[in-house]
Order: C-alpha cells, then sequence, then structure tokens
C-alpha cells in the first residue's frame, strides 16, 4: 500500500513539475470560463427557464469536448516517458507488482484531472449567488465527471502502455475514446425500440444528464466501475508482455 | 548471494544468454566483462526480475528470481543502463521516492535518503534537480537510487559509462567501499575497470562464459611469454649484455632519439629486471625507464572473444550438433 502510495504521489507531483500540466490547467479553465459566460448570458435573456442552471453547466457539449481531449492529453506520458528514460526498469524491479504500478501511475493521473476539474466548483458557487442550487445534484454531476474521467483515463492508460511514443499515446486513446463515446448516441440510427435499450446502456450522454439531475443509477455505477477495471487489467497484460521488448 | 545456474535467455530470433553458470559471494565485486550485445545486460535483467529465464534458475539472497520474484526483488538494488532518472524531481525528492517504493517507511526514509547521499558524495546537489545535474551528479544520483534501501546485493549495468576520467575515479572508489559488505555484480565493457575494481572477472561472449578467474588469474592463464622493456639514455650497446642475463631468451633493440630502447622476451616465470637494473649500474648506463610488461587485460579479452571466420559460432543451437559431429 505505501509503495502504491509513493506511485500514486510521485505520479500527481510529475504533473505539476511539467509545463504540460499548467497549459493543460490553464486551457481548461479558460475555456470553461468562456462557456460559463456563454452559459450566464443566455440564461440570464427573459427566455430561458429557471432552475436549469446546473444540468446546463454539466451537459453542454463542451463538457465532452473537455473530456475528449483532455483526457488523452493527460494519460499520454504515463508510460511513454518511463519507457524512455529507463525508468520503467527500475520501477519494475523494485518489489511492487505490474497491477501496483498501473493502478499507482492511472490513480496519479485520475488525481491530476481531478484537481483540474476542482476550480469549476467556483462557478457553481458563482451560480448559487444568483439562482438557487441544490447542492445534491451538483454533487452527483461531480461524481459523474470523475466516473466518466476514470474510465476515459483507464483507456488512455492502456494506450500509453502500448507505445514508447506520447504522440502515438495519446492519438491512440483518442481514437479509441471517439467510438466508445459516440457507441451511445448510435439510436438516431435505430428505429427498433429494443435495440434503443441496449444503445441507451452505453449513452454517456444521457449518464450524465442523470447525474447532473441528481440521479444516482447504480447500474452507471456498475458499469463505469467495471469498464475502467478492464482497460486498466488490459494495460497490466500489456505491461507485462511488453517488458521483452523494452 | 547471487546464484546463477545454468541460466539460458532465447528470444525468437537469438540465443542471447546460453547456459550461464556463477556466483557471487557476500563481500565480492564480480565484474561481468564482455564486448556490446554479448548477453551482459540480459542477464542482469532476468536476474532483476525484469525478464523471465527460457531455463535455468537465478537466486538473489536465496529467493528464486521467477517463483520469490517480490522477496528477490526487494533484496537487491539496480542500476540500469543509461542512468535512468525523473529529470524533474530534485536528488532528495527521487531518493526518498526510490526509498518507499522499495519499502522503507517512517522516519527511516529520511535517515535512509541522508546516508545515501553522504556515501555517494551528493551533499552539494541534494536539493537541485536532476534535470540541471552533470552527468557525472546524475550517475551518483542514480547509484544512489540504487542502493538507498541498504540492498544486500548490487547489480550495476555500466555504472561508469560516459563519464570523465575524475567521475570514473570517484565512481570506482565508491563501488570497491559498497562491495565490501555486499555481493555486487557489475558489467562493462571498459577493461582497466575490472582491474581496478573487481575481485574476479567473468567474459561473456555471444551469450557464454568464456573464462573466469581473477584479473590476475586470467593474465597468467592466457600470457605467454614475459617481457621487459628497458630504455637507456645514449646510444649504449647493450644488447649482448642483457642477452647474457639468466632467464632472458631473445633481446630486440632499437635506437631513436638519443634512446636505446630493449625489448627482453624472457622464460616464463622469469624475471631478470633487477639484473637489468645492476647491470645498468655496473656499466654506468643511465636506465630511464624498466617495466614488465604484462599481458593486459585487453590482451586476455581480445584473444577469449576474437571470432575467427573458421571458429565455429559457439550459438546453444550449433553445440548438440558439432559434438555429435566429433
Amino acid at each position: 500500500m505505501r509503495r502504491f502510495l509513493a506511485i500514486v504521489g510521485r505520479e500527481w507531483r510529475a504533473y505539476f513539475l511539467s509545463p504540460l500540466a499548467y497549459v493543460i490547467l490553464a486551457a481548461f479553465l479558460v475555456c470553461s470560463g468562456w462557456v460559463f459566460w456563454i452559459l450566464l448570458a443566455s440564461l440570464s435573456g427573459p427566455n430561458a427557464r429557471a432552475g436549469q442552471a446546473l444540468l446546463y453547466l454539466f451537459t453542454n457539449t463542451f463538457v465532452w469536448i473537455y473530456l475528449l481531449f483532455t483526457v488523452p492529453m493527460i494519460a499520454m506520458r504515463l508510460f511513454p516517458e518511463e519507457r524512455k528514460s529507463g525508468t520503467i526498469e527500475v520501477l519494475l524491479t523494485s518489489p511492487v507488482s505490474e497491477a501496483t504500478v498501473v493502478l499507482g501511475k492511472f490513480t496519479g493521473a485520475f488525481g491530476f484531472f481531478l484537481t483540474m476539474w476542482a476550480p469549476s466548483l467556483i462557478y457553481v458557487i458563482f451560480l448559487r449567488a444568483h439562482t438557487p442550487i441544490d447542492l445534491g445534484p451538483v454533487a452527483s454531476a461531480y461524481l459523474g465527471i470523475a466516473l466518466i474521467g476514470a474510465l476515459f483515463l483507464s483507456i488512455g492508460t492502456f494506450a500509453s502502455v502500448l507505445t514508447k511514443n506520447q504522440i502515438v499515446a495519446a492519438i491512440l486513446s483518442f481514437a479509441m475514446l471517439i467510438p466508445i463515446f459516440s457507441a451511445g448516441l448510435l439510436d438516431v440510427l435505430l428505429s427498433d425500440p429494443s435495440k434503443t435499450d441496449l444503445v441507451n446502456y452505453f449513452n454517456m450522454w444521457e449518464h450524465m444528464e442523470d447525474f447532473a439531475r441528481g440521479v444516482v443509477d447504480s447500474r452507471r455505477l456498475v458499469y463505469y466501475g467495471s469498464l475502467t477495471a478492464f482497460f486498466l487489467f488490459l494495460a497490466t497484460v500489456v505491461l507485462n508482455s511488453k517488458k521483452e521488448t523494452a | 548471494m547471487i546464484e546463477v545456474q545454468n541460466l539460458t535467455k532465447t528470444y525468437p530470433s537469438q540465443t542471447a544468454v546460453a547456459d550461464v553458470t556463477f556466483s557471487v559471494k557476500e563481500g565480492e565485486i564480480v565484474g561481468f566483462l564482455g564486448p556490446n550485445g554479448a548477453g551482459k545486460t540480459t542477464t542482469m535483467r532476468v536476474l532483476t526480475g525484469f525478464l523471465p529465464p527460457t531455463s535455468g534458475t537465478a537466486r538473489i539472497a536465496g529467493h528464486d528470481v521467477l517463483t520469490h520474484s517480490k522477496e528477490a526483488r526487494a533484496a537487491l538494488g539496480y542500476l540500469p543502463e543509461s542512468a535512468a532518472l525523473y529529470p524533474e524531481m530534485r536528488v532528495t525528492e527521487y531518493l526518498a521516492y526510490r526509498a518507499r517504493l522499495e519499502g522503507v517507511t517512517g522516519p527511516a526514509v529520511k535517515s535512509r535518503v541522508a546516508e545515501a547521499v553522504d556515501r555517494c558524495l551528493l551533499g552539494e546537489v541534494a536539493h537541485r534537480k536532476i534535470d540541471n545535474l552533470s552527468k557525472g551528479y546524475r550517475q551518483r544520483t542514480a547509484l544512489a537510487g540504487a542502493l538507498v534501501h541498504q540492498p544486500p546485493v548490487l547489480i550495476l549495468d555500466e555504472p561508469t559509462v560516459g563519464l570523465d576520467p575524475t567521475q570514473i575515479i570517484k565512481i570506482r572508489e565508491m563501488i570497491r567501499s559498497l562491495g565490501k559488505e555486499r555481493a555486487v555484480l557489475l558489467s562493462t565493457h571498459i577493461l582497466p575497470e575490472v582491474d581496478a575494481v573487481c575481485d574476479r572477472v567473468l567474459i561473456i561472449d555471444r551469450g557464454r562464459i568464456v573464462a573466469e578467474g581473477t584479473p590476475q588469474e586470467l593474465r597468467s592463464k592466457l600470457a605467454g611469454t614475459p617481457v621487459i622493456r628497458a630504455v637507456f639514455k645514449g646510444d649504449v650497446a647493450v644488447r649482448e649484455a642483457l642477452a647474457g642475463l639468466s632467464g632472458v631468451v631473445r633481446v630486440e633493440e632499437e635506437r631513436a632519439a638519443g634512446e636505446t630502447r630493449a625489448r627482453l622476451e624472457c622464460l616464463p616465470d622469469a624475471d631478470p629486471s633487477e639484473d637489468v637494473f645492476h647491470l645498468a649500474v655496473a656499466r654506468g648506463f643511465v636506465l630511464r625507464q624498466l617495466s614488465r610488461e604484462a599481458l593486459s587485460l585487453e590482451d586476455v579479452f581480445v584473444r577469449l572473444t576474437r571470432h575467427d571466420e573458421a571458429a565455429p559460432a559457439p550459438a546453444a543451437e550449433s553445440a548438440p550438433t558439432s559434438e555429435a559431429a566429433s
């Protein structure tokens, strides 16, 4: 456990010791601030419905753009950096299992992801000053962001084990994220209602709307939890087999 | 502390290590010498649990690297090739991370880091970023990282590569002092290093151990005729006088730049160098230089690893065939 925490701590700090973290953080804040301003402008118009502010804050298209773009960039350095510098050898010859390494690195990256989202709480505080906001849905919306972020990051972690090149890792994870994300949006193509149910099970957009409404469905927890675990498992298997070619 | 039995590591296209057996005791520094690509790094990677062996066994401090991998890995400190470090970290930060990763906990982390900093003379740069360090300091930081948890076994892959001569001397001194209470296996393709640091040498070539022994043993085992070189001031006729000394077989003489250089080939075990000195005194020759030309380890190494076209390739696959043929 202590060794796991050593890896998590190093990984999380490593983000803040490189310019990449600040670029991602700054870009995220600029974009989300801009979107927040648009949101406020439109909500203060005469046609806006009351009490919808929170829903818009978490379910606008831009949230998905942040997630789909930032996660590959957060995850891309996890393993390629270690393999390029050779520190992977140090890591894997210390008395730590491969699973601990993958989990530790993933958790460190996830910590950074959460740190990135933390400043967005300010928007909630601002909104709360002007419009009634229930804190329950705020918590569940953040839970949704965390769950989706965890799944995306586990895919990014898996992609980063596959290659020594950070850019390739980022492109790979992007290429895996897009189909997984958009599979749930296929219902527009389907007319058969029985299949729509199945597709809806994967519909992250809908999941996020539920979370932002304050609905925490245990099926969602299982869905995200098991998929995240699956990709981390894949990453561990690949890490094990990649040693031969390190 | 390190025991390797019939270790073989094959890749689909080649045999990297073939049937290697050796051991390293506590308090011993063993040099793993071989040309590039001979299988040094592969053997070390198997020992550190990074790669699984194809066949054979390796034990670190009594723990099998395959079946008791964690215990084995906990007992060793490994310095990989090319001093792998995290450039963004500070020296003490990195050492504390390595210590925690190896299972050191609580206040012990701080004291172990301080000891490693002391031991590897990193005091001056302890709080600097690794990125900004010179290559020598980086190598020392990597070495400190390998020994911060005070393991009984140290495996060092080319610890002095890329350093300047002063730095090399410092690192060697460090390794020698470390070897007093540990088992150290270090790889190198630099021959003087083995002479300077190691108690014993394993020469590996194409995945096989081709010679083993102390540097002196290897030299004497493979040495031909001992040779003595003497340089006299001025143009002096020494040839006959030298040839008359006991133990001397043949003398070559050469005159250049106001000197007379003589090369004496002697009988095995003979050392007429004192007689050469007395002769010079008696005849009033000014002796400028007198040296015994030992067969350098380099010569031994070249002899062992030279690949003559005619020689059969000592690859693992060909071994049974050649036996059958003979």
